[in-house]
């Protein structure tokens, strides 16, 4: 009885271990990673310890993506959090010849045009920070507290459409995460199930 | 690739998607992607007749649309409906997904090139209209690398007429054949749900499985629910487990609806599934509070514990007690007045106790349920067996008990202290004897009383007490109605033997109820285990005598002792532990099927009424109203008629899943009768006692309502 028990544990550790693809979980320490921004300079997560740094999966082909681009939300999110002192990461993790991939110059381009404000644009053509955090989902948002761990996983928003219209009724879980950690306050939703369109990984 | 101008024409074709939302399909760049129709499965209306409508989405070569659960991207596909007052109309019947995985194990659960989302439709009962046109909003996301989303209004225009004929045959056929099945018997496949840390285990074992080499399990996670990909642990001929990570920090999860499906290969053409729901979330009837009032519970209280004297399992105590008033008769009014309230103080102590020990445990958040406090544990059946044994043998004279100065001589003894105290304990063995008998005959009141405050359970504890107890109280007071009884003599002895025996009818209840949880062989273990008692107290009544010697009866003493607890041990700790419960599967009967709440969401989600019928072996109501009413020949007939699903929810073990919907139901045990009258229906709660009439009346009522919406 109590080795099948032991068994047991022992199997289910391994298939933890096995699986570690999976998402890292809320709480765990932030995996670590340096890339470029349209501008070639390079942004690591180690140079902006001590802040509090979210990620945002970027995919300008998107309509769930152009849905908060498009009303204005995302770049109105982007400007309160980074005057607040938030590190304001957006990344493109979709590969060469997909819908979505971004050269630098069309980064730049589309960061001008969309009047965006974020800390920087960073591209992942490979999609290996992409992979690492487990994102799946453009939008798909990662919020990190200035000692590197995850804090929270998952959708801008409670309202899983591409329609515009849906934002004055959601509730956005990324503003309410940020609030709620720069009042000191612990989150009250860390995690959620992020919706989008998904990232276009290069086949591996 | 020019962005801005793609934004610009999105939001554009936003705009116009609303606002031209008669549209039948989706163009994107000049290039049709979706088209959307409604189809019907008749070709015409008959008022009251249910029919089936689809919406046939038919998708550009490598575009898709999504399942009910979209995967790690995607939106399920929606339909609003705009129909008329009166009009009914059942849940999207979604076609078994394909699963897709991309690049960064992403995995998406979706439909490619066409698929068919079919709704039954229940139009009411009186149609004015000639002809009825219906029509729905259908909003969705097609993807092929990019994603667009898409919305239309198609509508279908039928005739009313009184008869119609099939249409769309061949395509309804075809997207029924890949409609998931409900979960099958359980003699052919079940299912066993387990919690690794946060994530999900699924068993399942059919030896249907051996047939497809291909296996998978496409989950529907509720809102708020974070699933990750579930994955095979093991696979074996008849048996295979999946693992279905949680991500998000849910409490209480114990499982979670969704397909097991079968293919030859991932994502075969002749895939089939079927389907696992989860503990429905059945709209269980608001607690009724009793039409009856607080104080007419506790005068059948009162009621009860008068007749609870004059059951099989309490007669014998009783006697005693009486044979003592008998014997007291020539003596002190004071004296007997004295013995009768300490008898009285015994049977309230008990019940107090009791009643104190069930508000602290339901106080701690516990699963309070009279029977399930006391019949569903096997252990409590078998300690009861032996209080029940041991005291026949004692009236059949094989022994004496001896205890506190001993029952029978405290009777006689002339110390008025000693005296009290041995009514004290006669009272309280009293109550204890009784216990066996309250189960299946006070259930009931008990019942009721559970679902109420604190201090109805103790009002309704004390209501038993004070009738259990009026007799003696009565006579103890009043010792000259006493005169009414008859003169001791060797009658006594007689009696007191014929009592026995009626604890030995007693016994076999219990080892029927042991039988029903434990099997033949758990009920022959105990037996064996009752046998080596019996003869622990002949022993104890041929050797342990006033006049044998010290040492001998300290020999004898520790004999018994080691024979009784090495027989323990041997019997009980070891074979009847390990005898398996028994399945309720053997207890079904004629045309009976075992209640799962799965089971009963899939004749729900069919479509059928559904009749559960709340039982335990225990259960002496259960019985009566079976053996009365449900199998009779009538209400039987009445059940065949109307199409009525028999569920038999077995809780002789206290099966968890069961005290559950009791509780939702607001009982503390069986028996409970309930019909399903359709899934979007309030369930129709059936009073304890069944009378034929009744349940026939119930069923037309019922029926002939559902039929008129």
């Amino acid at each position: 009885m109590n080795k099948k028990v032991t068994l047991t544990v022992l199997t289910s550790l391994i298939a933890t271990a096995i699986f570690a693809l999976d998402p890292p979980p809320v709480g765990s320490a932030a995996p670590e990673f340096s890339l470029p921004d349209a501008k070639g300079q390079d942004h690591s997560l180690a140079q902006y310890k001590g802040k509090y740094v979210v990620l945002e999966w970027f995919n300008p082909e998107c309509p769930f993506v152009k849905k908060h681009y498009g009303s204005d939300n995302m770049q109105k999110l982007q400007k309160e959090y980074t005057d607040k002192g938030v590190v304001w990461l957006t990344i493109d993790s979709n590969a060469p010849g997909t819908e979505g991939n971004l050269t630098p110059e069309q980064a730049q381009k589309i960061a001008t045009s969309w009047k965006t404000h974020e800390t920087a644009l960073l591209l992942d053509p490979d999609g290996k920070v992409g992979r690492a955090y487990g994102s799946k989902n453009t939008p798909n948002m990662v919020i990190i507290s200035p000692d590197g761990k995850i804090v929270y996983h998952g959708a801008i928003d409670s309202k899983a459409t591409p329609n515009p219209a849906d934002i004055p009724s959601s509730t956005n879980y990324v503003k309410a995460a940020l609030d709620q950690s720069l009042a000191g306050k612990s989150i009250s939703t860390p995690q959620t199930k992020p919706y989008g369109c998904s990232v276009k990984y290069k086949s591996s | 690739m020019r962005p801005v101008s793609r934004i610009a024409a999105f939001l554009v074709a936003w705009s116009l998607l609303a606002l031209a939302s008669q549209s039948p399909g989706q163009v994107y760049q000049g290039k049709e992607l979706v088209k959307a129709e409604l189809l019907a499965d008749t070709s015409a209306i008959v008022p009251g007749k249910p029919f089936t409508v689809g919406l046939l989405l038919r998708m550009a070569p490598h575009w898709h649309t999504y399942w009910a659960f979209s995967g790690d991207a995607g939106l399920p596909t929606e339909l609003k409906w705009k129909l008329p007052s009166g009009w009914k109309v059942g849940e999207i019947q979604w076609p078994i997904p394909l699963k897709t995985i991309d690049p960064g194990d992403i995995e998406t659960y979706g439909y490619e090139n066409e698929v068919l989302l079919m709704q039954e439709i229940t139009p009411p009962q009186k149609l004015d209209d000639s002809t009825v046109k219906l029509s729905a909003q259908a909003n969705w996301l097609v993807c092929e690398k990019i994603c667009i989303p898409g919305s239309a209004t198609p509508q279908v225009e039928l005739p009313v007429s009184t008869t119609s004929q099939l249409a769309n045959t061949e395509l309804f056929a075809r997207y029924r054949h890949l409609l998931p099945q409900n979960w099958p018997g359980l003699n052919v496949a079940s299912t066993n749900w387990s919690s690794v840390g946060r994530d999900l285990r699924l068993k399942i074992t059919s030896e249907s499985l051996a047939k497809y080499p291909a296996l998978d399990f496409f989950p529907l996670p509720g809102p708020d629910i974070v699933v990750g990909h579930p994955t095979i642990e093991s696979h074996d001929a008849n048996e295979v487990i999946f693992r279905v990570p949680i991500e998000s920090s849910q409490k209480n999860l114990s499982s979670m609806p969704g397909l097991v499906v079968f293919s030859q290969q991932a994502n075969g053409e002749d895939r089939a599934a079927w389907r696992i729901s989860v503990a429905p979330t059945i709209s269980a009837a608001k607690a009724t509070p009793p039409a009856r009032g607080i104080f007419t519970f506790l005068f059948f209280g009162f009621l009860g514990g008068i007749i609870l004297n004059l059951m099989p399992c309490v007669l014998p105590v009783i006697s005693l007690k009486i044979f003592g008033f008998i014997q007291q008769a020539g003596q002190s009014r004071r004296k007997i007045l004295r013995s009768g309230i300490a008898f009285t103080v015994g049977i309230f102590a008990w019940f107090v106790g009791l009643a104190l020990l069930l508000i602290a445990l339901k106080g701690g958040g516990r699963d309070v349920t009279w029977g399930g406090f006391q019949f569903t544990n096997a252990y409590f059946v078998l300690a009861l067996s032996v209080i029940v044994l041991v005291f026949a043998l004692n009236l059949f004279g094989v022994f004496e008990i001896s205890l506190p100065q001993g029952m029978t001589r405290g009777l006689l003894s002339t110390t008025e202290r000693k005296d009290d105290l041995g009514s004290f304990f006669q009272g309280v063995f009293a109550t204890v004897l009784a216990t066996p008998c309250t189960a299946p005959f006070l259930g009931t009141a008990l019942g009721f009383a559970f679902s109420q405050s604190a201090a109805v359970i103790l009002a309704m504890f004390v209501a038993i007490a004070a009738g259990m107890s009026a007799p003696y109280l009565l006579l103890s007071a009043q010792p000259a109605w006493l005169r009414f009884l008859p003169q001791p003599g060797a009658w006594m002895l007689h009696v007191k033997q014929f009592m026995g025996f009626l604890l030995l009818a007693t016994l076999l209840f219990l080892l029927y109820v042991l039988g029903a949880q434990r099997g033949l062989e758990g009920a022959i273990w105990a037996s064996c285990f009752l046998l080596v008692v019996s003869v622990a107290c002949w022993m104890k009544g041929a050797f342990v005598l006033p006049t044998a010697s010290l040492m001998k009866r300290s020999v004898v003493l520790v004999l018994m002792l080691a024979l009784v607890v090495g027989s323990g041990v041997y019997f009980i700790g070891g074979k009847f532990r390990s005898s398996n419960l028994a399945l309720a599967d053997s207890r079904l009967r004629g045309d009976w099927q075992a209640f799962t709440p799965e089971r009963l969401q899939a004749e729900l989600d069919q479509g059928h009424f559904v009749f559960v019928d709340f039982t335990a072996a225990w259960c002496i109501t259960c019985k009566f109203n079976e053996a009365n009413v449900l199998e009779s020949s009538e209400v039987r007939e009445a059940f065949q008629r109307h199409a009525i699903v028999k569920l038999k929810a077995d809780w002789t073990n206290g099966d968890p899943a069961i005290t559950k919907l009791l509780q939702q139901f607001g009982r503390p045990g069986v028996p409970l009768y309930v019909l399903y009258p359709g899934k979007n229906e309030e369930p129709i709660v059936f009073p304890e006692v069944l009378t034929k009439g009744m349940v026939l009346e119930k069923l037309q009522t019922a029926a002939s309502r559902v039929a008129a919406q």
